[in-house]
């Protein structure tokens, strides 16, 4: 029965990757200050995987976003998970999320954009915590970040902050609070022109520094912790459509008691602004 | 009689070219506009000039931080208008240059 209730906090403690929403041309792990012209509607469909020890996360997204102005977008994430853990297999509706992301700063110069945007996520408890392994977290948590991007003709760079506040389930596990920190930079080898298909390289540096997660406010010892991961990736796009994709793998990881390290996480996205 | 006739024909047609010419006159509308870095971003500028009635040739010059519209007769860009389109886009406008084709 005690190795029963270990196992499900385990399971929930492992829901919650954060996902940064799909904008345009931002990082694909990290967060940019990327949104959407005015009235204009973002599809995309994301695939995530990820690794830890013997559990295997799959999950395809649905995401919409819509530009209320041209610095402001709103967006809802629908997405479909199918998670396994040493030959159990469950799936169904994730945890679903709307987020809104305000530019407040932008300085636009020949052919160089650089810029600034504030962003929350609120992700609520859609998924099923109750199946093993747990589709949902059973709790609302939000996302709070701060971001910064550079993008010229050749180069890219940004910056963001996100701090992830999870809430309490009905047992009484709270997930520790995570904070994120990415730096990513990006290239275009090759100039094209606006019609033509374009191609841009990235590498990111994200960093999830995590406190240790309570349950009925009792620390639970195996949780938390820092991991760093190095993540290669590429965007490419022809005019409204793009393909982004990524991997992300352990640089070092410092977590607390005895936890399985990420071997990696993976996403794939397709994207069409409308 | 012959010659009178002749310079009659001429007259009419030379109207008739004026007319047509004027009912075919187009004007370009070339506008410098600061933050084109990526054509993915930029693509908001093409679908707002779409949505506009006698505008073509939408051309989105991302080197040289250029724009440009054709726009048929009777049609006139004005700079505040401009200004609120690619601010709306995402992107800076910063001047604009009308030529008759």
């Amino acid at each position: 029965m005690f190795l029963k209730k270990l196992k499900s906090i385990g399971n929930l403690l492992l829901v919650g990757l954060v996902s940064s929403p799909v904008l345009a041309h931002d990082p694909i792990f990290g967060q940019g200050p990327h949104v959407l012209f005015q009235e204009g509607v973002e599809i995309a469909t994301e695939f995530h995987s990820s690794k830890k020890g013997r559990e295997l996360e799959n999950e395809l997204g649905l995401e919409v976003n819509y530009g209320v102005t041209g610095d402001w977008a709103i967006g809802l994430e629908l997405p479909y998970a199918i998670k396994a853990e040493t030959g159990t297999v469950s799936s169904g509706l994730g945890d679903s999320a709307i987020s809104t992301k305000y530019r407040f700063w932008r300085k636009d110069s020949k052919s160089l954009q650089e810029s600034a945007a504030i962003s929350l996520k609120i992700i609520s408890a859609t998924g099923d915590e109750t199946k093993s392994p747990a589709l949902g977290s059973g709790t609302t948590d939000n996302i709070v970040g701060l971001s910064y991007g550079y993008e010229s003709r050749r180069w890219y760079r940004w910056a963001s902050v996100r701090h992830r506040q999870n809430g309490t389930s009905s047992a009484g596990l709270k997930r520790g609070n995570r904070t994120l920190l990415d730096f990513v930079a990006g290239i275009r080898p090759t100039l094209t022109s606006y019609s033509e298909p374009d191609m841009v390289y990235l590498l990111e540096l994200n960093g999830e520094l995590g406190d240790r997660a309570t349950l009925n406010g009792n620390t639970v010892t195996n949780s938390g912790g820092d991991e760093w991961f190095v993540s290669p990736g590429f965007m490419w796009t022809i005019k409204n459509f793009a393909i982004r994709g990524g991997v992300q793998l352990p640089l070092s990881s410092n977590l607390n008691g005895v936890q399985s390290k990420s071997d990696y996480r993976a996403k794939l996205s397709f994207e069409w602004h409308l | 009689m012959k010659k009178s006739i002749l310079m009659s024909v001429l007259i009419v047609m030379a109207m008739l070219g004026t007319i047509q010419s004027g009912f075919a006159a187009e004007t370009n509308y070339s506008m410098r506009v600061d933050g084109l870095a990526c054509p993915f971003c930029a693509y908001g500028i093409e679908k707002k000039f779409k949505k506009m009635e006698g505008i073509s040739n939408i051309n989105i010059d991302l080197d040289k931080g250029v724009v440009s519209v054709d726009a048929k007769e009777g049609i006139t860009l004005k700079e505040d208008n401009m200004k609120k389109l690619f601010n709306d886009s995402g992107f800076t406008f910063c001047s604009m240059k009308k030529t008759e084709k």
